[in-house]
């Protein structure tokens, strides 16, 4: 058995929220870079040359990269040789947040209660997911997302049989309506099968990968990146100003499905994508 | 309409009046500079409900601009904490009670209502948008920062931010003009079919 002890988790996890929070990684300013060189329309290149801007003021002046420093969400896999010591991994996932935003000085977005609740002022909870999984290793992803973006989160129930041009479809019309909403250049996941519920998590999880990672399935990987380039196509851009970029990546995630039913989450992040996997 | 995105740039100051407005179209980039009064969901809910028992709205309106926020708190070592838009659809509601009273322009970021650029429109009045999730950046451009009023609510208090060339784009100007929707249709390169009545709407 490993032993894990969950003050190292607590540490770890919180100095993790304390850098994504703040500093961008080196593959989203090459995106964007690379969006900035694509981008042909004016505002869209304004745009694109402030979040630039933004990644070298943040880090400098140790501000937060957006003022919406998000809601935690922590998908967990616990390896059945790993032994948990010193507490729960939920109470540890807490207590990381509850340094880490006091410290960062943060904002605390998060109420106790949707209809009742005041401000919880630590901005716990997160949203865990917790997996049993074989082997010796802990991996902990972290996701920190904005509310601005998790408000265009659909779900649609397509109908069985359903084609992968119809999940385009269904895609490009949501994100049409809904991507300027959500502080586009995105990145874009797509959980489909499962049930209703699991699609919205598979998606949630695509949004997990690191940046230029893509499907191991080749036929999936196409379809990521011409669904890429066909939310391109909508013309919506950087900030919904109008242009070439409004999508950075497509993720999908897949599961079987039942024969009445074909589920399509769709979860999206802003372009201030916040994400790191750790691992013990 | 389409109007010419030329992109035009403005330096203006607070507080605006009917003439400012008048000269700006969609596209045009403005650096404002002045008082700006910081407000989301919970603080507006917060001044229409006081106006309501009788008080007087905390802040001068006339001429005044509303910044869609909720600030980061300040670091020790800064006067600012992150400060970037929030989505201004939320506070679609509450703009005609502020428009009424003479306010002049508004930022955030994204699309509106189309029932606000009618208003827009009587009320001769603006949209700005500002870049959503760039606040690091924008907060070079604050000067100061205050809370004005409902410490309570904490990042959704009434802040007064003084700032200093405050970059901004005009998304909706006085004339029904909308950056989104001409944006979209000068860069669009697919058809969307829109399969009948599945669309359901917002």
């Amino acid at each position: 058995m490993k032993e894990i002890w969950v003050c190292d988790v607590v540490e770890e996890v919180k100095n993790a929220l304390l850098e994504i929070n703040v500093r961008s990684d080196t593959a989203l300013r090459q995106k964007m870079l690379d969006a900035l060189v694509a981008e042909e329309s004016e505002a869209g290149r304004e745009m694109l040359t402030q979040i630039l801007e933004n990644y070298v003021v943040a880090e400098e002046r140790r501000l937060p990269l957006c003022q919406d420093t998000g809601m935690v969400m922590a998908e967990v896999r616990v390896g059945s040789e790993v032994c948990i010591r010193g507490g729960s991994l939920r109470q540890a996932l807490d207590e990381a947040i509850r340094l880490a935003y006091r410290e960062g000085y943060f904002r605390k977005s998060i109420i106790a209660d949707p209809f009742f609740g005041k401000n919880t002022q630590d901005n716990t909870p997160g949203v865990y997911f917790f997996e049993w999984v074989e082997g010796d290793h802990l991996e902990i992803d972290l996701l920190v997302k904005g509310g601005g973006c998790d408000n265009i989160t659909t779900l649609g129930m397509l109908e069985p049989g359903s084609t992968p041009d119809d999940v385009e479809r269904f895609i490009l019309r949501e994100l049409d309506r809904k991507a300027a909403l959500a502080c586009p250049p995105l990145v874009v996941g797509v959980g489909i099968g499962g049930n209703g519920a699991y699609a919205l998590f598979l998606a949630s999880r695509a949004l997990s990968r690191p940046l230029g990672s893509s499907h191991p399935d080749p036929r999936y990987r196409e379809l990521e990146k011409k669904w890429c380039e066909d939310i391109n196509r909508l013309g919506i851009g950087p900030q919904g100003v109008g242009g070439r970029v409004t999508c950075l990546e497509v993720r999908i995630e897949t599961y079987p499905c039942h024969i009445a039913s074909f589920p399509v989450g769709l979860v999206c992040s802003c372009h201030v994508f916040r994400r790191k996997t750790l691992r013990w | 309409m389409v109007s010419n995105m030329a992109g035009r740039e403005f330096i203006l100051k607070t507080p605006l009046g009917v003439e400012d407005i008048l000269a700006l179209r969609v596209g045009d980039r403005v650096f404002l500079s002045g008082e700006l009064y910081v407000a989301r969901d919970a603080t507006h809910r917060r001044m229409l409900s006081e106006v309501a028992q009788g008080k007087e709205l905390p802040f001068p309106v006339h001429g005044a601009v509303l910044y869609y926020a909720g600030p980061t708190p300040p670091p020790p070592h800064e006067p600012v904490g992150s400060i970037g838009p929030t989505t201004s659809r939320r506070m679609d509601p509450y703009l005609a009670f502020f428009l009424e009273r003479g306010l002049r322009a508004t930022i955030g970021k994204g699309e509106r209502g189309e029932e606000v650029k009618q208003l827009l429109e009587k009320y001769k009045a603006v949209y700005f948008i500002a870049c959503g999730g760039a606040g690091a950046y924008l907060s070079t451009f604050v000067v100061s920062q205050e809370v004005l009023a409902y410490e309570d609510l904490g990042a959704q208090a009434l802040f007064r931010l003084l700032v200093k060339d405050f970059p901004l784009m005009v998304a909706y100007d006085a004339f029904g003009g909308d950056l989104f929707e001409e944006g979209k249709i000068r860069y669009r390169r697919i058809l969307l079919y829109h399969r009948e009545n599945s669309d359901k709407g917002e």
